[in-house]
């Protein structure tokens, strides 16, 4: 395998998952952003994200992989990806200007030959609007998962890349790099590619809201979703791997990003996109199903019970609190008492301060609570013995949306346990 | 637009006038207001006939500037669903918007109906495209849109579901129908098999969420109900189990499509995280109660 200088400008989750992984294919990376600070604290090994297996990457890899600020180690690269934060606003339309402004810096400092990669997520248009050479510039799709970050960004499915031309051969040093990820490489037009992003999301977003709506279904006539889920797997058109666990609407941030690209294009368009716009509505009625629990079970008595809080990221193995189901149903709660904990994300400024205590640990969250409810899946909550957990709490309620805790063990121990798809 | 509190502290309102007091609501409210001191300028039908050519005139003669005002005055549809009571009702919005244009008040609540949406709908919330299918759904509607293109103060839009209490006088299929039938016939005859699920809000639980969008001088729009559903079958049940004497719940061929409405109350839990529902069975009671004593 050949070796293939590459650099990563913009050191975003994006951006530092995808250099720790190219170094670990044993390709010569650097990792650039002109935020100096950012710099200094990632060549001490100081990272600003956390996804399993990154720091170890990172650290056993410095031989491969460094950091800088100067656009002189960008010149060398043979390969440049482009790979700042895409901000969206409430609305979900992405702001792209971080990385045209990224293309604009790098771009006049290319050593000739060199190819410049848009790995950031763009709307359909984007690149062609650049106005760069065709043979220089491509697009490239990420799957980024957080959680799950460096492992995909190691072992992709495949590649789907942008070009202006799909029918020429990609550069040499360019195809060599994708290559050493031994998966297949799809090329495609520009408008092919960056919407093809947009339909992956868009399959998972159907998988996800028919779940979620089946689920609820169960809880309303006595099904058991959990009992559903295998027979679905082993339905061939639908997969093994497919999003068919029910949770609490889509969050995060970029799955909503691109259905509301899809609206706002087939309005533009004059395509129906009501099934899209159906999707959006589902997701923002499931995201308030905890919220609907306590209500029915406990808050309709006019008490005023505490209520315990496990995670406050959206999804596990991640720092991020956007669009965090655990921030919306705190923010709905306000008034009450709150006790809430989780292991790497931080209550976000939205939420006052004061009105919510922050636990020593998870267990300490049970602590003289009337309720306990379970946000985020993290791993460390699976290990909670319910025995504790009861002999812990003031009441016995355990809401556990993503059944993070066995629920014949819960009944065993006494608990009253309510999880989504389940009456 | 969900409902957005302007006042930064609750409080009410140290005047608040309420134009059509003289209906099931407004009796509540105003009680349940002056109990907690504010002063209620209580106006029905006697005071002004909002309908009159120049009755925004004769409004004005009772408004001040920053007053809340309560607009709940109405032609209900058991007085009729036609042409009629239909631009008889958009006349009083029309003279009402006017005095209020007027009289510059510091926020305004339009008390509408769940008639704005389709009963093709079962699960509604403050999402739900408004679909009026009949010209008392179309007639709110309206009036909503009069409100809040006409006052420039905060307005909150507020979409009951079916209420009921013991003085209510609009006999609509509900507790109320239920009970006088059970009272005058001894026995309760429902649609079909009584299959249909309804939201159904004690009175008094309406005027206190009114209160306390006076309190929070709340915009936007909010739907007034329970999130709970009941069948008419189960409701029926209710309402004989609050007589002494045995009360027969009589079922008959079903005539109409069966039709579910259930509400998603989240908008109303996130406005008023602290309000609890009086429990249905509590409300029965008290509305039987409340007949016994000869309120009905």
């Amino acid at each position: 395998m050949s070796k293939v200088k590459v650099a990563f400008v913009g050191m975003t989750h994006l951006g530092l998952n995808s250099a720790a992984a190219a170094a670990v294919r044993g390709h010569d990376v650097v990792g650039f952003d002109p935020d100096q600070a950012l710099v200094s604290r990632l060549s001490e090994g100081n990272l600003p994200v956390a996804e399993p297996g990154l720091d170890d990457a990172v650290a056993n890899h410095r031989d491969l992989l460094r950091f800088s600020s100067s656009l002189e180690d960008v010149r060398a690269a043979d390969v440049v990806y482009v790979a700042p934060d895409v901000p969206t606003d409430d609305e979900g339309t992405a702001d792209v200007q971080p990385v045209r402004s990224l293309v604009e810096m790098v771009s006049p400092v290319l050593k000739p030959g060199a190819t410049l990669v848009v790995l950031s997520q763009v709307q359909p248009g984007f690149c062609v609007s650049l106005d760069l050479p065709g043979d220089m510039l491509f697009y490239q799709v990420e799957t980024l998962v957080f959680g799950q970050a460096l492992d995909r960004a190691l072992n992709p499915e495949r590649y789907i890349v942008g070009c202006s031309a799909p029918e020429q051969p990609l550069p040499d040093q360019y195809q060599a790099l994708l290559e050493s990820y031994d998966c297949p490489i799809l090329p495609m037009k520009y408008e092919s590619a960056e919407l093809a992003k947009i339909a992956i999301n868009c399959c998972l977003v159907a998988s996800v809201t028919t779940a979620n709506t089946l689920a609820e279904l169960c809880e309303g006539i006595g099904a058991d979703w959990s009992e559903i889920v295998p027979a679905l797997r082993l339905d061939r058109r639908i997969g093994q791997h497919s999003y068919i666990v029910p949770g609490l609407g889509i969050s995060g941030g970029n799955l909503e990003r691109d259905l509301a690209a899809v609206v706002r294009m087939g309005a533009a368009a004059g395509t129906d996109t009501s099934s899209i716009a159906a999707a959006i509505s589902n997701s923002r009625y499931r995201k308030n199903w905890v919220l609907r629990q306590l209500h029915d079970k406990v808050l309709h008595a006019g008490t005023k019970p505490q209520i315990g809080v496990l995670g406050i990221a959206y999804k596990k193995d991640t720092a991020s609190v956007k669009n965090s189901p655990s921030v919306g149903l705190m923010l709905a709660l306000q008034g009450y008492n709150i006790v809430a904990f989780d292991p790497v994300a931080k209550l976000p400024n939205e939420i006052d301060q004061a009105t919510v205590e922050l636990a020593e640990s998870a267990l300490a969250v049970a602590d003289n609570s009337d309720v306990v409810v379970i946000m985020t899946p993290w791993d460390e909550f699976s290990k909670i013995a319910p025995a504790e957990l009861i002999k812990r709490m003031k009441g016995k309620l355990l809401i556990d949306p993503f059944a993070v805790i066995d629920g014949k063990l819960a009944h065993m121990a006494g608990l009253e346990y309510h999880t989504l798809g389940i009456r | 637009m969900a409902l957005e509190h302007t006042n930064p502290e609750p409080g009410l309102p140290q005047r608040v006038v309420l134009i059509g007091a003289g209906g099931f609501v407004g009796q509540v409210l105003t009680a349940q207001l002056e109990a907690a001191d504010t002063t209620v300028v209580a106006l029905s039908s006697k005071d002004v006939d909002l309908a009159a050519d120049g009755a925004d005139v004769a409004l004005s003669s009772f408004l001040k500037e920053g007053d809340a005002v309560v607009v709940l005055a109405a032609i209900t549809p058991d007085k009729g669903r036609g042409v009629e009571p239909f631009i008889k009702n958009i006349n009083i919005a029309s003279n009402i918007a006017k005095a209020l244009s007027a009289s510059n008040p510091s926020h305004v609540i339009y008390l509408s109906s769940d008639a704005v949406y389709s009963m093709d709908e079962a699960l509604v919330n403050e999402d739900t495209p408004a679909e009026a299918t009949d010209l008392y759904g179309a007639m709110h509607l309206s009036r909503e849109l009069i409100f809040k293109s006409e006052v420039k103060a905060p307005v909150a839009v507020l979409r009951p579901t079916l209420i009921f209490g013991a003085a209510d006088t609009h006999n609509s299929y509900g507790p109320n129908r239920l009970r006088r039938m059970a009272r005058d016939k001894g026995a309760i005859t429902l649609f079909g098999g009584g299959e249909e699920t309804r939201d159904h809000i004690f009175v008094n639980d309406v005027a206190a969420l009114i209160g306390e969008v006076l309190a929070h001088r709340s915009q936007g729009l909010l739907n007034i109900a329970t999130g709970q559903s009941l069948s008419y079958l189960d409701l029926a049940e209710m309402v004989a189990g609050q007589f002494s004497e045995n009360v027969e719940v009589k079922l008959t061929d079903r005539q109409n499509p069966i039709t579910y409405r259930k509400f998603d109350v989240v908008e109303l839990h996130k406005a008023f995280p602290k309000f609890a529902f009086t429990p249905v069975e509590k409300g029965l009671a008290d509305a039987h109660a409340g007949m016994l004593a000869g309120a009905e």
